[in-house]
């Protein structure tokens, strides 16, 4: 079975899938890191059955033997799915959940005692915040009620984890959910409007698509209290960037801590910045560069999910993780 | 009747309890004790003392029968300068903001997030990216959490810490079961036992004789070369040169500190927690003894103290006895 590699990702990761696999000797394998080069894009295309990768382009050549796109990403936003032919069967991977829902646990934290001011002052030597010096108390999470926005996996999991704390959960999701995990309250994304006033946390861990593009825009903004946090591990586009930044500026929002990014980097601007606007010179925002998810652990569950798939396909069996199929 | 708050700590409380104390309890606050010399008769005449110190060269306070700390540890009252037959109270509410601090700061080391925030924030450095990738950082996770001391804060970081799928052992200095989540608690003598197994050790004791420099070079060796050290406990409860010069070599992964080995002065307000530079060490998240200092705790700490002068002065029984003089 022709297998392709497609892209940076697929090709870095594709001996350690492959070394997990145990129906490898069916598979010929081709890996093409560069998307654009066409002279080899079109006839590894034209010949593949299976393509692993997380990007699809309008572009592309054609792919008339293609079976199963396996993504590399939870995410399917850059697979263009009107462009792929029809009968195709898309899956994604998974194995991040508790990768990132330990890092909505911690900057929740983070934010809520001001870990990065009180130990950059230390640092500097000042015991201001010190009890005996006068400091001002920090705040901690225990009572806070924490809004999901999208409660999938990894809303579930940031949950379980959540009121262990004595946080209360509540959770607006696009479908109606049956079992509720530990959210208290679930409401539908079209009742959201009632859910984020009471949240002092909210955290985006939605999917991005065309009901959650632009969902928190300046109105949604305007609906939170001024001392809530808001945790984005979803995909930035869900939230208004220009809104976000000057609630942020202007002390409408307490913090924020950003995984998920506008813009980034490039061959060309290996240091580009993540926004048109100066988030890194605000003191309430915790930023990483799309790393949330992105442990030993999560390669560990995902690429051995992501080699157990292809195996099932190799023997005809049913596939797990669909997202969809053509 | 007469209770003297002494201190700054003290001198918040007061304020905040106000409306809580029994009507005819006199009170007197002192915020600065310096000013305890110059007034020797509020020592004298005082039945209850609120504070979180007390040196054996302050006036005598003989008729004192109720010490209550502000804090939890009492080791700073000199006990031998007060009066025989007075109860020593401590007070509490402070495990659950101590709790998220090392839970937190257990996510933190463990994901790197100093270094990786840091670097994209200044430089805008995305190596530590998904997609672009270089190496994956830590977490949680499958590893193993052990907790010196499994007292109040000890508990209730283990209740926190279970859901993360992680394995928890604790050690303590007299027999407890172990609750739902947690493997197994070691006698604080086997502790040599457990320090081999755990990614992180949790210091959540009090200071005492058993204690004081339990965590020597000796202890330290034991340890992973990864394993992450967590202390909100007291600071001599490590050997300060040891654990410096491992965090320096890296003989382990990381710590957290926010209990120091020394405390700044009125001569020295900004003297460092330690004679070595543990600020310069990137590996380590330095705190200035806050972890436990929230709005929250606060409260809960204030309602508790009012409790007991309400108790005392009522003649009903105490909570939170440490020992009696």
């Amino acid at each position: 079975m022709k297998t392709l590699f497609l892209g940076g990702l697929a090709a870095r990761v594709a001996p350690r899938i492959l070394a997990k696999m145990s129906e490898t000797e069916r598979l010929d394998t081709t890996v093409l890191a560069e998307l654009t080069d066409m002279q080899r894009l079109i006839p590894a295309l034209a010949e593949a059955e299976i393509v692993v990768g997380h990007i699809w382009r309008s572009d592309f050549p054609e792919a008339p033997r293609l079976k199963l796109l396996q993504a590399a990403t939870a995410g399917i936003d850059m697979i263009d799915l009107p462009s792929l032919p029809r009968g195709i069967t898309v899956c994604n991977v998974f194995g991040h959940e508790p990768a990132i829902a330990e890092y909505v646990l911690m900057t929740i934290l983070a934010l809520t005692h001001r870990l990065f001011e009180t130990v950059t002052s230390f640092r500097g030597g000042s015991w201001a915040a010190h009890q005996p010096a006068g400091g001002s108390p920090h705040g901690e999470i225990l009572g806070k009620t924490i809004g999901i926005v999208g409660y999938g996996r990894i809303g579930r999991e940031v949950a379980r984890r959540a009121v262990s704390f004595g946080c209360k959960v509540i959770a607006a999701n696009r479908s109606p959910v049956a079992d509720h995990g530990d959210a208290s309250e679930i409401y539908l994304l079209g009742e959201l409007d009632r859910m984020l006033p009471q949240c002092d946390v909210l955290l985006i861990a939605a999917g991005l698509g065309p009901e959650t593009r632009g969902l928190i825009d300046p109105s949604r903004l305007s609906l939170m209290k001024p001392t809530a946090l808001l945790i984005n591990i979803g995909r930035a586009a869900i939230v208004d960037e220009e809104a976000l930044f000057e609630a942020l500026r202007d002390g409408r929002l307490g913090g924020a801590a950003l995984d998920v990014w506008w813009q980034h980097w490039s061959p060309e601007h290996p240091d580009r910045r993540p926004s048109r606007f100066p988030f890194h010179e605000l003191p309430n925002v915790l930023m990483t560069p799309h790393c949330s998810g992105f442990t030993e652990g999560t390669a560990e569950r995902r690429w051995g999910d992501l080699a157990a798939n292809l195996d099932r396909y190799v023997r005809g069996e049913p596939l797990g993780n669909v997202v969809m199929t053509t | 009747m007469k209770a003297l708050f002494l201190g700054n700590v003290a001198a918040d409380t007061a304020e905040g309890i106000r409306d809580e104390l029994p009507a005819g309890l006199e009170t007197v606050i002192l915020g600065d004790p310096q000013e305890l010399a110059r007034s020797p008769h509020v020592a004298a005449d005082a039945d209850i003392l609120v504070s979180n110190h007390w040196r054996p060269d302050y006036p005598p306070a003989p008729k004192v029968r109720l010490v209550q700390s502000v804090a939890t540890g009492v080791d700073l009252f000199d006990l031998a300068a007060l009066p025989p037959g007075a109860a020593v109270c401590n007070s509490f509410g402070h495990e659950t903001a101590i709790a998220e601090y090392v839970i937190m700061t257990w996510l933190a080391l463990h994901h790197r997030l100093f270094q990786i925030s840091g670097e994209f924030r200044e430089r805008s450095s995305w190596r530590t990216s998904w997609v672009e990738s270089g190496a994956p950082h830590g977490e949680v996770r499958g590893s193993t959490l052990g907790i010196v001391g499994y007292g109040r804060v000890g508990r209730e970081v283990a209740r926190r810490a279970a859901p993360f799928g992680v394995r928890i052992l604790a050690a303590n200095r007299t027999p407890r079961d172990p609750d739902p989540g947690v493997e197994r608690v070691f006698p604080l003598a086997q502790l040599d036992a457990m320090l081999p197994e755990c990614d992180t050790v949790a210091l959540c004791t009090a200071l005492g004789p058993e204690t004081t420099g339990l965590i020597d070079a000796r202890r330290l060796a034991l340890m992973k070369p990864t394993a992450f050290l967590i202390n909100i406990a007291r600071g001599q409860v490590i050997d300060e040169d040891a654990v410096f010069a491992v965090l320096r070599d890296g003989g382990i992964g990381g710590a957290a500190l926010d209990v120091w080995w020394q405390y700044p002065t009125a001569a020295e307000p900004s003297r460092r927690g330690s004679r070595h530079p543990f600020h310069e060490l990137p590996n380590v998240i330095v705190t200035p003894h806050n972890s436990g200092w929230t709005r929250g705790m606060v409260r809960r700490r204030w309602d508790e103290i009012a409790e007991n002068i309400r108790r005392f002065v009522a003649g009903g029984p105490l909570i939170n006895v440490v020992t009696t003089i």
